[in-house]
């Protein structure tokens, strides 16, 4: 059995994450399975965790500063100039 | 004009992105198990704050090598300059010097006073002081401070001595120190009926988790003793003791109780020739590393000494022990939190008293439930204050 290929973007947006959160639960549990204990897990979870939201974030402002800078731009050429606007 | 849905395409992530994705989704799922556990644990009793049940949380959980490791850290950048500027007082320890009561001296044992290290000698330096007011000629606890170092002028060790002839030690539970099941735990804390004859209170060494090692509790053993580890003994007669053992894992007929913790610093009057570092001083905080020490043994009379001081290494803790008279001792607990050594100047465990002033917890210490395990320091049965 094979899935459908023709589907809406959504669709295999969701199924593109579920594909994921699967890989990271075996990741999680390779984890509890490799450390010491729960104890270094969690700091190390705790320290990922962090790490990526924290460039998730910066990320994140930088792209909406571009975008901004953009659209600015963007309405400033379509802004019709002073002078074009005399008779 | 936006394309129809049917013809919209799905755009895949990056490659890069996803790994980001997955790895933050795993975080996430480690973390929720492990916050059940954390959040569990500090819903318990605890008389520390946040940080430090964090860090013990850590510990007992798998950390204990990256706890040790970042304190190393912490400690070698946070280390004490030699030299300073000189001292001119010591912390006042103690009731007035030891047999100064007007009474006729005793004529049983009492240590020689410590013959300080750095000169001139500072008022009452080295001198033995009464722990406990009206202790009469043969009190049963002493303490003395000095200038431990001459590298390090400003450093001041406290010593305490106690007369084995006139106490009885004993070993207490602490709330989750030994870690259950453990039967008999008691209150974690100077059990009420013994408060009228208890002297004297300190810290019991390092948890089993990481001292890997043996505790004879009661006559039965809670963890196998292990055999050329340093352990405090005592014998269901009353004698007490600092020795190596070598009585295997289980519980001698005449053991009533037997904690153990890392190799002897000091054995036959003499330091342990591998103070330095070495697999078998355990996954702890290096023995070079200058932090709050704490470390207990025996004179050549069979009474015990316990010292205690900030900012020493294994070896120079083994040398104030030796220089007190300890020609037995072990290292117990280290860092701030849990080095403790409490007299009580009144009886019923009134006027509790830090042996240095700048220790930081409470001199109440032991007269409410605590995590850890610790010693108590009665008057023997007939003995009066």
């Amino acid at each position: 059995m094979s899935l459908p290929r023709d589907i809406s973007p959504g669709t295999a947006a969701r199924r593109s994450l579920l594909a994921d959160l699967l890989l990271a639960v075996a990741l999680a549990l390779l984890a509890f399975k490799l450390a010491a204990g729960i104890g270094v897990v969690a700091f190390l979870a705790l320290l990922t965790t962090a790490v990526l939201l924290l460039w998730i974030g910066v990320e994140a402002a930088v792209r909406r500063v571009i975008r901004r800078g953009k659209t600015r731009r963007t309405r400033r050429q379509r802004r019709p100039s002073a002078s074009s606007l005399r008779p | 004009m936006p394309p129809a849905r049917s013809e919209r395409r799905y755009v895949p992530i990056p490659l890069w992105r996803r790994a980001r994705r997955i790895f933050l989704l795993a975080a996430v799922a480690c973390l929720i198990p492990a916050g059940v556990s954390y959040v569990s644990a500090m819903g318990e009793k605890h008389n520390v704050g946040l940080g430090v049940s964090s860090v013990e949380w850590m510990r007992q959980h798998g950390g204990n090598s990256l706890v040790s490791q970042i304190e190393n850290w912490y400690y070698t950048l946070t280390a004490p300059e030699k030299g300073g500027p000189p001292l001119r007082s010591l912390p006042q320890v103690g009731l007035g010097a030891a047999g100064e009561e007007g009474q006729e001296q005793s004529a049983s044992y009492q240590p020689p006073n410590l013959k300080p290290l750095i000169r001139p000698a500072l008022p009452g330096e080295g001198v033995w002081k009464k722990a406990a007011a009206h202790a009469g000629p043969r009190p049963p606890v002493l303490l003395a401070t000095f200038r431990s170092d001459p590298e390090y002028p400003q450093f001041v060790a406290g010593v305490a001595w106690i007369d084995s002839s006139r106490t009885q030690l004993a070993y207490v539970p602490g709330l989750a120190e030994p870690p259950p099941p453990l039967s008999h735990r008691g209150p974690a804390e100077v059990p009420a009926p013994q408060r009228k004859h208890v002297v004297a209170t300190f810290n019991g060494g390092f948890p089993l988790e990481t001292s890997n090692a043996g505790l004879i509790y009661r006559g039965k053993v809670k963890e196998a003793m292990v055999n050329g580890v340093a352990t405090v003994v005592e014998y269901r007669d009353g004698r007490v003791d600092v020795i190596r053992w070598h009585q295997g894992p289980g519980a001698p007929a005449n053991v009533w109780f037997a904690k153990q913790n890392l190799p002897a610093i000091i054995d036959e009057g003499h330091l342990n020739p591998h103070l330095s570092d070495g697999p078998e001083w355990g996954e702890t905080v290096n023995n070079a590393v200058r932090v709050w020490r704490s470390g207990i043994g025996v004179d050549s009379h069979g009474n015990l000494l316990y010292a205690a001081a900030n900012f020493q290494t294994v070896e120079s803790l083994a040398k104030i022990l030796k220089r007190a008279g300890a020609v037995r001792a072990l290292e117990l607990d280290i860092n701030e939190d849990w080095t403790s050594f409490i007299t009580y100047r009144h009886p019923g465990a009134r006027d509790p008293s830090n042996l240095l002033p700048e220790m930081f917890r409470p001199a109440d210490r032991y007269l409410t439930p605590d995590e850890r395990d610790f010693f108590a320091v009665y008057l023997r049965a007939g003995e009066k204050w």
